[in-house]
């Protein structure tokens, strides 16, 4: 029996791009927490997003739930938030797209679906644990605009390279 | 069954909910009242540290790349207009030199050996961003093994950035001062009144439209001068005296005897940190 690469690269991806964010928001802090926009970059959701879509990935929930400790552990601190929310995403995915047929205007509405999901249950997260009190309109406006469109580019970028890359590891 | 294993489900989701909740009053606890994170999470952050060194080598790479580029394009400005002040940092330098002496003599004959002043400097790489926009925190290469601990004072190369807010053995993060939370941001600033009075008070918030720090409880209703600097002033017993903090944009004063409200221009620019310092009092 052959056993499948994405067994490896699968995780090493994921851990990938989860630092990747961390990294991109170091290094264009300048451009992504200014006076009226503050962007959170999700690489993460868009490898999984892909990985969901294109790649036959063993296990992807726990992949999820693994890389969302790990961005509560080491970027937030506060544990629970993203471990819950990331598989949460998951799910929430696998089960929209069986109603949907794969393709580039698709998946970017599910990804742009799944990105308003997650900042706002992010934000909604932050404002019950009184780390925000940010209002609503000022979060959409500041925050959950700016955060799409800056996904959207980088799923623009990314869509084919990572459809690719799973399709050719299926 | 149908009905059975939907209730398992229901069951399951609510017990994966409690545990979530229960995990983040944890982590809340233990960020308010403890010195270190669990052992688990300090596994888990030196794990993540080692990662993003290797992740975060060539990004930096990429972004120092494109930055030198630029710096290349100002220099020679930028040489020009700073000619003209290297001789005045001359004098200034042995000027500051005779008087660090002068205050150390001092210091000797009056027996005081630790002053607020004193702190000990670690420097640190910042290694990463938080990518939330409800936390303005950054995470740095130095932990406990290299003498940072909670609540430290955290220095960009302009002036008082942030603190401490967790320390773990080669890492740590530290919340920015433009954080709007409600636990961060209570620095013990002053400032020197126009009549040369000294006024105290804390800094209470950030304004993000703005990008101004408010300095508020202030104990005094004297004049301040536009443009006057803030420092720390060393009260509360962590942070050391003398940070520069910023500079006085404009004071809102209250008819109705409420405290006055001082809005300070950050000396550092919070989104532009290579390199930090970690001031730690000494006494």
């Amino acid at each position: 029996m052959r056993i499948s690469k994405m067994r490896y690269f699968f995780p090493i991806g994921t851990f990938l791009f989860l630092f990747l964010d961390g990294s991109l928001s170091h290094l264009l802090a300048p451009f992504f927490f200014t006076t009226n926009v503050s962007v959170e970059s999700r690489l993460i959701l868009l490898w999984l997003v892909m990985g969901i879509c294109y790649g036959t990935v063993d296990h992807l929930i726990w992949w999820a739930a693994a890389a969302g400790l790990f961005f509560d552990l080491f970027f937030t601190g506060i544990l629970g938030i993203f471990t819950l929310l990331l598989p949460f995403m998951v799910y929430l995915t696998q089960n929209v797209l069986t109603f949907f047929n794969r393709s580039f205007i698709v998946v970017l509405l599910i990804y742009l679906i799944d990105i308003t999901v997650l900042t706002t249950l992010f934000y909604w997260a932050n404002a019950l644990i009184g780390f925000t009190s940010v209002s609503a309109v000022n979060f959409i406006g500041r925050t959950l605009g700016p955060t799409l469109l800056f996904n959207l580019v980088v799923y623009v970028i990314l869509f084919w390279p990572l459809k690719v890359f799973f399709e050719k590891f299926e | 069954m149908q009905k059975f294993s939907f209730n398992k489900r229901l069951v399951v989701t609510m017990i994966i909910l409690i545990v979530g909740f229960l995990l983040i009053a944890l982590s809340i606890s233990v960020r308010n009242n403890k010195n270190a994170p669990s052992f688990v999470q300090q596994i888990g952050n030196e794990a993540g540290g080692i990662v993003d060194r290797v992740v975060g080598v060539p990004m930096n790479g990429l972004g120092h790349a494109t930055d030198s580029v630029k710096d290349l394009y100002n220099s020679y400005t930028e040489n020009k207009k700073l000619k003209k002040q290297v001789d005045s940092i001359a004098t200034q330098k042995v000027e500051n030199q005779t008087l660090k002496e002068e205050n150390e003599h001092l210091k000797q004959q009056l027996k005081l050996n630790e002053t607020l002043t004193s702190y000990q400097k670690i420097s640190a790489v910042v290694l990463s961003r938080t990518p939330s926009s409800w936390q303005n925190q950054i995470i740095i290469n130095k932990g406990s093994v290299a003498g940072v601990k909670k609540n430290d004072a955290v220095m960009s190369r302009q002036g008082l950035a942030g603190r401490v807010t967790e320390v773990n053995k080669t890492t740590s993060k530290v919340e920015l001062l433009s954080t709007g939370n409600d636990s961060a941001n209570r620095f013990a600033v002053r400032v020197t009144s126009k009549d040369g009075t000294v006024i105290n008070g804390l800094i209470t918030g950030y304004s993000t439209a703005n990008n101004q720090l408010i300095m508020g409880q202030v104990t005094s209703k004297a004049k301040i001068a536009k443009g006057a600097k803030i420092i720390t002033s060393g009260m509360g017993g962590i942070t050391p005296q003398g940070l520069l903090v910023g500079q006085v944009i404009r004071v809102a004063n209250n008819d109705e005897g409420l405290p006055t409200k001082i809005y300070i221009k950050p000396a550092a620019d919070f989104n532009d940190l290579d390199v930090v310092t970690v001031a730690r009092r000494v006494d």
